[in-house]
């Protein structure tokens, strides 16, 4: 397939669009590089949007230009990579069923709250590609979580077109029929083309057509991308909703350059994963319930744990929303589950930067890598870190002390009423007495204690 | 004689048995309502608790040994506003809008996938309600989450009556306007107005019967106002299902015009209305404080959840108890709890909520919701801090039992 192109300009699109600081500084925090050793008290220096030095503090020296970030106490993670996302579009899923010749450009929306979120929540890079409900879905594109338009968004353009096993109107069966009709209609064009393009040429060499005249006739706009899909110019990123679909996803991966997008209900089809070249991309919702038709007994799976113990490298998703919207939910799952820890972080960091042909820009924290650094509170597994600032390019793209959004969904909304000293009213009925209560609940003892989520006795 | 002997032979060989001691050692016990223990022992004999403590506790001679070494162990989880899986469509009778006599127990099925996943996620007492479609839907039962006969499984019966709010209860009913007669829509209350309005009428007649058979002969029984007549002098707790700011303030109102107590469920919007729920000293129910919105029937309720209403209610002194309620979205309830530590509660309080909390709130902390001597052995080894997305129950105990993983 053509690398995807890392828009060469975006750095410079960037300088005009976020007050870059040509030196940036990130102190004092423990470095969790990822694609190397964790560095404790770790400097990270960016220069024009791009990682310089990596190193421990004793040995960087920062330049007294730089601006600095203090992460002392914190940790230092490269954002999140996503290599497949069909969230923050308006409209992803085209009426239409064979529509290779559409963008996500064009359905992206920068306001959506989705990207919104996946800063928040430390993600920087996300490849975005229509639905799973067209035959050929349009090409997608890698963008950031950051900008007010399409192009201040953009990352990398070229990245591939969506296919679909996923029934639609029909059956299984007729679906896998359909795509293998749209994919051999593609490949009669070409046929079509390059025979009607080598008839000129004889023709042209008989004499026939004056010899001053060149053959003008351009693919069909409609079918461009569809055409580099079957010439494995361009990558098909295949959704195969469950196991049953994977024969025919495999032999199609035989024709194509394809990456196989997971639904969730794979377990079945994990032997033959393993013959596939790249890694799969799997589905948000990491663990199902399984019935067992003959004991009723319910069984618990998790895709990422199969892929896992057979060898299979995969890539993790973010959902749209729920807990599956968190990075660090959908890598405790792994963890919870099994899953290597350091495999869990790889598969949102370096393995999607690499299936995306951009292992030399993001998913590490490297010289010469972009400046794409999140700083969080603490251990990126644990629910009670968050992500208190968030770096794209060498520039400062998050801060949570800012962040309107989160005021809100925390704000209370009216001011407390001033409570006594020492205590609150819950103990005393509603008349305005200022005396203090006789037994006042202590509010969330740090000793571990009761705590005032004690109620009163039901029973009473 | 030899009658009684053949009696008590399998009585005593069952207390021997029972009499096992099992000792849990080396894990970190937070053992609810009180401070950790950072190298723990539990001692269970029997299906109860004999002792909890630090590391010099004595273990029994004989006992079992169990390493729990980097390991924590909880009380069992306790979620007080359970919503059964294949259960819950059976607990909506819709002969009646205010049916009070009616009681979740009879609908309990041991065999429910939904019971099978609390428990293998740490649960091990669940407080079954009738569902929310009716006004007041009728009695609620503490069962705990393993066994095969609905009796046995019993920790309490009767602990609540339901009471709807909102919407839901109306939801789709219409009234008979010509056409067919025999559709099951054609059920009262259709508006607000009207779920207010059956609420009223019923306990204005069980309290009008209430007072008429005082110091007279009793007015003629009546199963559905007996059940609202306890209610109302005080013997039974309402649970009112109250989403939105405007239910929960209508709750709030009726239960004081009864004068009866309530406890609010489903609170979503309880960050909207903490001064009335202070002033009332009500306990609330937060369920699946992880959810960004009411998901299901109740979505139209027009409840607006926030992420800071655990915190908030927590740092008003609103007692409250962390569950997953009817959130069709809502995680295991140890997740629930997490993402409560996650937003700002203190982790030993989301701990709390989860277990001691509603075990007093449903008055069985007498027997479970807590790791003390003399308690049931419900408890739970978990292979991370049960707040670590990564905590997984390694093994849950009822009664002394290890059930079944469901892994």
């Amino acid at each position: 397939m053509n690398r995807p192109l890392p828009l060469a300009a975006a750095a410079l699109l960037l300088a005009a669009s976020v007050p870059s600081q040509d030196v940036l500084a990130v102190k004092g925090g423990q470095v969790v590089t990822v694609s190397g050793p964790t560095i404790d008290d770790g400097v990270v220096l960016i220069e024009n949007g791009r990682i310089t030095k990596v190193a421990k503090a004793a040995d960087v020296e920062i330049p007294w230009t730089a601006k600095v970030i203090d992460a002392t106490g914190k940790v230092v993670m490269p954002t999140w990579v996503v290599a497949h996302s069909q969230a923050g579009q308006r409209g992803f899923n085209e009426n239409m069923q064979n529509v290779p010749w559409l963008s996500v450009a064009d359905a992206i929306d920068p306001a959506a709250i989705w990207f919104e979120d996946a800063l928040r929540n430390g993600i920087g890079t996300i490849h975005v590609l229509p639905g799973n409900q067209t035959l050929l879905g349009g090409a997608g594109m890698v963008v950031r979580p950051y900008g007010r338009t399409v192009e201040d968004m953009a990352v990398a353009g070229n990245t591939g077109v969506k296919l679909s096993l996923l029934a639609t109107g029909g059956g299984r069966l007729q679906q896998i029929r359909r795509l293998r009709r749209a994919i051999e209609d593609v490949r009669e064009y070409v046929a079509d083309f390059d025979r009607r393009k080598a008839e000129f040429e004889q023709e042209q060499a008989a004499g026939a057509i004056a010899a001053d005249k060149t053959w003008d006739e351009q693919i069909d706009r409609t079918k461009r991308n569809a055409v580099d899909l079957v010439q494995k110019k361009a990558r098909g990123w295949l959704y195969v909703p469950s196991a049953a679909e994977l024969d025919e996803a495999l032999r199609l991966s035989q024709q194509l350059d394809l990456v196989l997008v997971l639904g969730r209900n794979i377990d079945e089809g994990v032997p033959l994963l393993t013959k596939l070249a790249q890694p799969v991309v799997l589905d948000a919702e990491l663990e199902y319930f399984e019935t067992d038709d003959e004991t009723q007994k319910e069984r618990k799976l998790c895709t990422a744990k199969l892929l896992a113990d057979a060898g299979v490298p995969f890539v993790l998703s973010i959902g749209d929303g729920g807990p599956t919207a968190y990075p660090w939910w959908q890598l405790g799952t792994c963890v919870r589950n099994g899953v290597d820890r350091q495999k869990a972080i790889e598969a949102l960091t370096t393995v999607p930067a690499k299936l995306l042909g951009l292992a030399d820009q993001v998913g590490a924290i490297a010289e010469g890598k972009l400046g794409n650094l999140q700083i969080l509170t603490g251990d990126p597994l644990q629910a009670t870190t968050w992500v208190e600032t968030v770096v794209l390019e060498g520039a400062v793209a998050y801060e949570r002390s800012k962040d309107p959004r989160l005021k809100l969904l925390f704000v209370e909304p009216k001011p407390a009423e001033p409570k006594p000293a020492g205590g609150d009213k819950a103990a005393e009925p509603p008349a305005p007495a200022p005396t203090p209560a006789p037994a006042p609940a202590s509010t969330g003892t740090p000793d571990g204690g009761t705590g005032d989520g004690k109620p009163q006795d039901g029973g009473r | 004689m030899s009658r009684l002997a053949s009696v008590l032979v399998p009585f005593a060989l069952g207390t021997a048995l029972a009499a096992q001691t099992t000792v849990f050692t080396g894990a970190r016990i937070l053992p609810g309502g009180a401070p950790p223990i950072a190298d723990g022992v539990l001692v269970v004999t029997g299906g109860r608790i004999a002792a909890v403590g630090d590391a010099a506790t004595p273990v029994p001679d004989g006992a079992a040994i169990v390493d729990c070494r980097g390991r924590t162990i909880t009380p069992g989880l306790i979620d007080a506003s359970f919503r059964g899986g294949a259960a819950a469509g059976d607990l909506n009778e819709q002969g009646d809008e205010v049916t009070p006599h009616l009681r979740a127990l009879d609908s309990l099925d041991p065999d429910d996938p939904a019971l099978a996943r609390a428990r293998a996620a740490g649960v091990t007492a669940v407080h079954l309600m009738p569902g929310t479609r009716n006004v007041i839907g009728g009695l609620g039962c503490v069962v705990k989450t393993a066994g095969t006969d609905p009796a046995a499984m019993l920790v309490k019966a009767d602990v609540s009556l339901r009471i709807v709010m909102g919407s839901e209860p109306s939801a789709e009913n219409r009234a008979i306007r010509g056409g067919r007669v025999d559709s099951i829509y054609y059920r009262r209350p259709t508006t607000r107005m009207g779920v207010v309005w059956e609420t009223r009428r019923a306990f204005h007649e069980a309290k009008q019967a209430l007072e008429l058979s005082l110091g007279a002969t009793p007015a003629p029984p009546d199963r559905g106002r007996e059940v609202l007549q306890r209610v109302l002098r005080g013997d039974l707790t309402a649970y009112t299902t109250a989403r939105s700011e405007q239910d929960i303030r209508t709750a709030l109102r009726i239960a004081a015009e009864f004068g009866y107590r309530t406890v609010i469920d489903e609170a979503q919007d309880a960050w909207v209305v903490a001064d009335e729920l202070l002033a009332a000293q009500v306990t609330v129910l937060l369920g699946a404080p992880s959810a960004a919105q009411v998901q299901g029937s109740a979505g139209r309720d027009g409840a607006d959840p926030r992420y800071a209403t655990a915190k908030l209610l927590a740092d008003r002194g609103i007692p409250f108890v962390i569950t997953t309620g009817t959130n069709t979205a809502a995680l295991e309830l140890v997740r629930e709890a997490m993402f409560a530590a996650r937003n700002g509660v203190a982790p030993a309080q989301a701990i709390d909520a989860v277990t001691i909390a509603p075990a007093r709130l449903l008055g069985i902390a007498d027997r479970t919701g807590s790791l003390a001597a003399g308690k049931d052995a419900d408890f739970v080894v978990w292979s991370h801090d049960p707040l670590d997305p990564a905590a997984v129950a390694e093994s849950v105990h009822i009664d002394g039992k290890p059930v079944p993983a469901s892994r």
